[in-house]
């Protein structure tokens, strides 16, 4: 008994440790978001807090640019893009894990290829194809590449074929036609990888800036992370850090808050495989 | 049936209504990069919002793009795909690359329009200012805001080490003289940003104090890295760490460098006179300014940017664009853009006006940058300027690392920096009959 409380300490206090020093970056933030007067004072990167907290730099932020409209321009490419891809996902991994037809595989290594593209290489042929889709400067173009996703189908398929047949088999039997095993049998059974790929899809068009910033032009169409960068991209200036650090959390605030109140939910996703019992 | 065609006459009337909003009105997209904060996009929105309130013929749409790299990126991929921006504000130096590859439209049309020469339109910028505005001898950018490397100094550290505060080091020599003097502790001496764009824009500073040239102004396919100028000036940079040691060794962002100097970590520090306002908000001790310090002669090169024309745009949108260009570069709005943001302002008339005259007797160290500029050069321009430019910093980089010594160091770079201008020298300058 005794022998195996000791590693345990011992590996509890270097988990805490690591954790520690995986999470200053973001106790930095938000210290310093709250820190009188960071521009330049010696104390600029202490992890100390400040005995006299303001939110002058939040207001500095928030002053800077319209927030409200960027957090709802986000929202909405966010929630769009993951609506359509729910849809397409699901039936893309539908067909390459259960339908039969010539050249399936092939089709499906192709389509896998699509992973090692660098986006940035694809910028200016889809921005022709957005602009000939009249998208241009519209929240639409933002989503229009993303609605299909090949990681998303390899995870759908990945998810459908480890679920039995026998299911649907059952479903077929009783005479429901195909969208109606997709339905009703195999997606409820899916949903963990699906949850799996929202936050995926998620944080990564939440964060996304280069794209958003070559096809939105008009300030009202702006999304949170080009908000973000008037204050992070200066060139020739120095850093705000106090501003820099409230601009960062405004950004990321949802979210943290979103995956802390669905932590549970999440993890049980990633962990969660196959059909239960 | 009849409703029908009703209907639609209807719908084509709504539709070419909505096409054309207001009739005499002509809607341009100007993109802008925040080269130094946040509030800046503010100031500008609020210029463009000015604009198109004073007048009835334009509509300008501003939309802030990135940095200097993410316009440039922007601006390219939007003209590629058929939506060329009108009027852009670039970083000066990207001209040559952007006429190079048929992105920018020569100013000269406009000029004859208003019945001028790019002569007597340039009479009133900085002549430091004519090299980087054209290219092949005609009118590609009208300046905005431009700057200068300078050399800001803790006035408390010089006094606490002996150092006369109103007598800054005028040279090389000099420098690394009070360099020493100022290094304690974990205080250095000196320090300068080491990341892209403004590493090559500082070594160009220590070039050209050094007697060099950088790059050939003339022209686009030729660097000098491996000459006596800059190989001096690599070994400076190189002695300051490891010989002096009054630099700290790797490389620190402009961000950090302004950071050490406000924390008073750093004594002496070089920067843009770009960030004058900034400095002058929050350095909490006093400090002061002096020009670059030189080792052969006084020289510095000129930063900052320009408003450009995109290709592919209709002669109406040109014409909009240019009047607006116009009137971003009057006097008086170059004026008040100078005095919100440190940059100097390219006219010499802004400086004429009683609101400048005063401020610059409320700012003293406005004055050293604008004494500065009769000594600046053009900024280095390339084709591929920045690969080019890239191919010094990342060896200078590593010899901030201490990977690398200078002479290694500068010839590495004019070798990579050879093959990425080949192409264009294969069809210039190697090209023979």
């Amino acid at each position: 008994m005794r022998r195996k409380h000791l590693p345990a300490a011992l590996l509890a206090a270097l988990l805490s440790a690591v954790a520690f020093l995986w999470a200053s970056p973001f106790l930095w933030t938000l210290i310093a978001s709250f820190r009188p007067e960071s521009a330049g004072s010696a104390g600029m990167a202490s992890l100390w807090p400040d005995f006299a907290p303001t939110l002058l730099n939040f207001r500095n932020a928030l002053d800077s640019g319209s927030f409200g409209l960027y957090y709802a321009n986000t929202l909405i490419v966010v929630v769009g893009v993951l609506a359509v891809q729910c849809v397409t996902v699901s039936l893309a991994g539908y067909a390459f894990a259960r339908l039969r037809f010539p050249g399936r595989d092939v089709l499906f290594y192709a389509f896998l290829l699509q992973l090692m593209l660098v986006p940035p290489a694809l910028i200016v042929p889809n921005l022709s194809t957005v602009v000939d889709l009249h998208l241009y400067d519209t929240l639409p173009g933002v989503m229009a590449p993303y609605f299909a996703s090949a990681f998303g189908t390899f995870l759908m398929r990945q998810t459908f074929l480890a679920l039995p047949r026998d299911f649907e088999e059952a479903a077929a039997i009783d005479g429901a036609p195909w969208w109606a095993i997709v339905w009703y049998v195999l997606l409820p059974m899916a949903k963990p990888g699906l949850i799996a790929f929202a936050i995926v899809s998620v944080t990564a068009h939440w964060n996304e800036f280069l794209w958003p910033l070559m096809v939105i032009s008009s300030p009202d169409n702006q999304t949170l992370t080009i908000g973000l960068a008037a204050f992070t991209r200066g060139a020739e200036g120095g850093k705000e850090w106090g501003v820099l650090a409230a601009g960062t959390l405004l950004v990321m605030a949802p979210l943290a808050v979103a995956f802390v109140a669905f932590q549970r939910r999440f993890v049980d996703s990633f962990v969660f495989s196959g059909v239960k019992g | 049936m009849r409703i029908g065609r009703l209907g639609l006459g209807a719908l084509a009337l709504s539709l070419a209504s909505a096409a054309f909003p207001a009739w005499s009105q002509t809607k341009i997209d100007f993109f802008f990069p925040v080269p130094v904060e946040g509030k800046l996009a503010r100031e500008m929105t609020r210029l463009v919002k000015l604009y198109n309130e004073s007048q009835k013929e334009v509509e300008v749409v501003a939309s802030y793009t990135g940095s200097y790299d993410d316009t440039k990126l922007k601006a390219q991929a939007a003209a590629k795909a058929g939506k060329p921006p009108s009027v852009v504000l670039m970083s000066a130096n990207f001209n040559v690359d952007l006429k190079l590859s048929g992105d920018i439209i020569s100013l000269e049309p406009m000029l004859k329009a208003d019945e001028t020469t790019r002569e007597d339109f340039l009479k009133d910028f900085w002549p430091a200012l004519h090299a980087n505005a054209t290219v092949d001898g005609e009118l590609y950018g009208v300046p905005f805001h431009n700057s200068t490397p300078l050399l800001y100094y803790n006035v408390e550290h010089f006094k606490e080490a002996g150092l006369d505060p109103s007598k800054p080091p005028r040279t090389w020599a000099e420098m690394v003289d009070a360099a020493k003097k100022l290094t304690k502790g974990d205080r250095s001496g000196f320090m300068m940003p080491a990341g892209y764009d403004y590493l090559g824009w500082l070594m160009e500073a220590l070039s050209l104090s050094n007697g060099g040239r950088y790059f050939n102004e003339d022209y686009g396919g030729e660097v000098y890295y491996d000459q006596p100028s800059m190989l001096g000036a690599a070994r400076f940079v190189e002695d300051l760490i490891f010989k002096h040691k009054v630099m700290p060794q790797g490389v620190t962002e402009a961000g950090g460098v302004s950071t050490a100097f406000f924390a008073g970590k750093a004594s002496m520090v070089l920067l843009s006179t770009g960030s004058l306002s900034f400095i002058r908000e929050n350095m909490k001790t006093p400090y002061d300014v002096a020009f670059v310090p030189k080792n052969v002669r006084n020289a510095v090169p000129i930063g900052g940017a320009s408003l450009v024309m995109f290709a592919g745009q209709n002669e109406e949108s040109r014409k909009a664009g240019w009047k607006f260009i116009k009137w971003l570069s009057s006097t008086d709005t170059l004026g008040g853009w100078s005095r919100f943001t440190g940059y100097f302002a390219p006219r010499k008339s802004a400086y004429d006006k009683p609101e400048m005259k005063e401020f610059i007797a409320k700012n003293p160290d406005a004055k050293v940058a604008l004494d500065q500029l009769p000594y600046a050069k053009p900024w280095f321009a390339t084709y591929q300027t920045v690969a080019v430019r890239k191919a010094l910093e990342d060896e200078i980089q590593a010899l901030m690392n201490g990977k690398k010594k200078a002479a290694e160091a500068v010839k590495d770079a004019q070798k990579k920096a050879d093959e990425l201008m080949r192409p264009y020298a294969e069809t210039t300058s190697l090209k023979l009959p």
